[in-house]
């Protein structure tokens, strides 16, 4: 009997798909024999708006990349003005930094477990993820007054010190997180549904990552050892102990659970920095109208999707001649086609979820 | 065993079930979002503002418009100031930038309308409202 393919939309109104993603799938019954993403729905142009914009201004508009974690792209474009502009860091901000960062590492982490549960069927995972997300949100709305827009970290510094009591609310989140992660394990990762739905589907060789050049737990789960904290240490990581966690196969299960095991290695960041944070100001003196000195820097961070990096041109006007985002999700998300191929229609939305992408991010 | 996990997957939404609500009770109990909470309009005070435009140069969105014009001693007046709440980003940079400390948020969340010009917001008028409430608020005190 003779058969042919059939195309299907998948989104870019689907919940499944992290925003307003489309996937185009070529079925051959429930394989998928291609899938190709169409990207482009959010696209906002925010290099280009950035590019009209001063230094200091184009820091809110990387809250709304990867809205998800907010922090790690503030740090990212001001580590990479400083970089440019030769600033030296008071170290409370410094700490403040890793600990806001780390933080929001968390609650990004928190919310991939949570939604891949929801992508797999299982509600419940996500109600309880996302109510622990909200003590981290909290922590920063008293931080700086956002929740996750937070134009917090600042070229210099940070924008605001720490309130009263902050320190010692992070402390109490610490002692419980140990509890949230057995609720995880207990309820999400420790399901046999869920594992039989990921272990063996899509698997990634090392070869294959390193050549699509994914980065963050897509390339680690495949066994690579490419952390940009440990291999490129940017601010102060390298005073902290921490492990990279490692995948063996890079299939769906290690990329899910590799994020269960990087809230445990950031919690002990945080640990050692809420030990060792001194007393002292959190702004360098930075003048008001921020010129740098013309030339080009690139500098990358470890974001909770990965490796982002910036590239700006200075022309030694106030605003940027160019201004260029790495953006991991984006390239991480290009991983789709060839993993999805052969598998499953409904393994696609699990792809997708440990890939992870965000949505504000690949279309920029 | 196989279904083991499931059942260790029911016991903790059991015993969620006889924990404490972490919900809140919103309309009735508000949220609490603390003073650094960045939210709603731009509350100004006319009386502190020297009309320098910082906030308007330094607004990353182009959300406030505010125009001067030249008093008799040839010194700077505010004429108009606009906020428009739909295109601003509450990333408090005009708040830090102002050198009188003339601006505050208002810390409002529910202000959503039917259209785009609900949104905008003349501060000026704001500013007069809230001096015309609490002049009358002061007279009921000294009556009552």
């Amino acid at each position: 009997m003779q058969t042919q393919t059939f195309e299907l939309n998948m989104g870019p109104q689907h919940p499944a798909t992290h925003g307003v993603l489309r996937v185009v799938l070529e079925l051959d019954g429930e394989i998928v024999v291609k899938a190709t993403p169409v990207i482009g729905y959010l696209h906002r142009g925010i290099e280009k708006i950035c590019e009209n914009r001063t230094y200091v201004q184009s820091i809110p508009f990387t809250d709304r990349m990867d809205y998800l974690s907010g922090m790690n792209n503030n740090l990212a474009i001001c580590q990479t003005i400083e970089k440019l502009m030769a600033l030296e860091i008071p170290e409370r901000a410094e700490y403040i930094r890793v600990i806001t960062a780390e933080l929001n590492r968390i609650a990004s982490h928190m919310i991939t477990i949570g939604v891949l549960a929801l992508d797999l069927g299982g509600w419940t995972g996500m109600v309880y993820c996302f109510r622990d997300r909200e003590r981290i949100l909290d922590l920063f709305n008293s931080l700086c007054g956002a929740r996750m827009t937070f134009n917090y970290i600042r070229v210099g510094g940070v924008g605001w010190d720490l309130p009263e009591g902050w320190l010692d609310e992070c402390r109490r989140f610490l002692k419980d997180l140990p509890e949230m992660l057995k609720t995880y394990e207990d309820l999400i990762s420790g399901n046999e549904i869920l594992q039989m739905r990921l272990k063996g589907v899509a698997p990634l060789s090392a070869e294959r990552a390193i050549a699509m050049s994914a980065s963050g737990a897509v390339l680690r789960a495949s066994g690579v050892d490419y952390d940009v904290r440990k291999a490129n240490p940017y601010g102060i990581y390298d005073r902290f102990d921490f492990e990279v966690p490692l995948g063996t196969s890079g299939d769906n299960w290690d990329r899910f659970y590799l994020r269960y095991l990087e809230i445990i290695q950031s919690a002990r960041i945080i640990e050692q920095a809420l030990e060792q944070i001194p007393e002292g100001p959190v702004m360098a003196k930075v003048p008001k109208m921020i010129k740098p000195p013309v030339g080009e820097v690139y500098h990358h961070v470890e974001n909770p999707r990965g490796d982002l990096g910036f590239y700006l041109v200075s022309d030694g006007s106030p605003k940027p001649y160019r201004w260029h985002a790495r953006r991991p999700a984006m390239i991480n998300l290009q991983l789709l086609d060839e993993l999805s191929r052969g598998t499953f229609i409904a393994d696609v939305v699990a792809t997708l979820g440990t890939l992870d992408p965000v949505l504000g991010e690949v279309d920029c | 065993m196989l279904g083991k996990s499931l059942l260790t997957g029911m016991a903790v939404t059991l015993r969620e079930l006889f924990r404490k609500n972490v919900t809140e009770e919103y309309p009735e109990v508000q949220p609490e979002l603390g003073d650094r909470f960045r939210g709603g309009r731009l509350d100004l005070v006319v009386s502190k503002c020297i009309a320098c435009g910082l906030c308007m140069n330094n607004c990353p969105n182009g959300s406030i418009k505010l125009k001067t014009v030249k008093d008799e001693n040839n010194k700077r007046q505010l004429d108009s100031y606009i906020h428009n709440t739909g295109l601003c980003l509450f990333c408090n940079l005009c708040v830090e930038v102002c050198p009188t400390k003339c601006l505050v948020w208002s810390k409002e969340f529910a202000y959503a309308g039917y259209s785009r010009d609900a949104l905008v917001f003349d501060c000026m008028a704001l500013d007069r409202e809230r001096i015309h409430r609490e002049e009358q608020s002061q007279t009921t005190e000294e009556k009552g």
